[in-house]
């Protein structure tokens, strides 16, 4: 019954593109691994930022750790949701995206992203507790304004998802 | 559903194949079944049209209300 897409070449490119960022997903997250692991060694820690031995190094160095902890959370968080894109993109590819599985994927999607959205206020709010004026620590985290957008949006397209869904069932029980 | 399909009696009084009705009003013999087997959830006038004209019958001759029974 499903009628097939117009060929178009953003499916496939999304197709790729997603299969390479859960590829960087996993890379980074051996990354930030391989971090934790070097990092009970202060001394290496000290000489890599030019840090001299003082409470205020010892707070950034725990500082970052923690903040390694909470880059290794948002690893499995990260793969959640792009598993879960990559699956949409292979339903639309197959011609009938309006299925109660997306719905649920793209609702799934949307809990991922108010997560990793807390995970980054958590992240910003560190960055700045253990930055000094010696050692100032910028990280691209904290609140932002379209990662709060796209977690509301995507929210809002599970629902468009449900509705079209219903929708889609009527249109097939059609004659 | 409440909504009762007559199309088997229609078939049966005409001497007609389910076949036959969906050759000459042309449409897929599976879309025919479903609204036979009152699997249907909607039907579209065009639809009822052909099938009224093929039957020379009435949408009340095709569709007819049963209320369902109330477990109580």
């Amino acid at each position: 019954m499903s009628r097939p897409a117009p060929s178009s070449a953003a499916l496939p490119i999304a197709y790729a593109a997603l299969r390479v960022l859960i590829v960087l997903n996993w890379l980074s997250g051996a990354a930030i691994l391989a971090l934790l692991v070097v990092s009970p060694n202060e001394q290496w820690i000290m000489s890599a930022f030019k840090l001299s031995p003082s409470p205020e190094a010892a707070r950034l160095i725990m500082g970052l750790r923690v903040i390694a902890v909470l880059g290794l959370a948002a690893i499995p968080v990260n793969y959640a949701a792009l598993k879960r894109l990559l699956a949409i993109v292979q339903t639309v590819r197959a011609g009938d995206p309006f299925v109660a599985a997306n719905a649920s994927r793209l609702q799934a999607i949307a809990w991922a992203l108010l997560a990793l959205q807390l995970l980054s206020l958590v992240i910003g709010a560190i960055a700045r507790a253990v930055s000094t004026p010696a050692h100032p620590l910028k990280l691209d985290a904290g609140f932002s304004i379209n990662g709060w957008l796209a977690v509301l949006l995507t929210f809002l397209l599970a629902r468009v998802f449900a509705e079209g869904t219903l929708m889609r069932e009527d249109l097939a029980g059609t004659v | 559903m409440a909504i009762a399909v007559k199309l088997d009696d229609l078939l049966h009084e005409r001497r007609m194949t389910l076949t036959e009705l969906a050759d000459r009003i042309g449409m897929a013999l599976a879309n025919l079944s479903i609204l036979k087997t009152g699997k249907a959830r909607a039907i579209r006038f065009s639809t009822l049209e052909a099938i009224c004209e093929a039957l020379s019958c009435q949408p009340g001759d095709l569709l007819r209300f049963e209320p369902e029974e109330v477990e109580r």
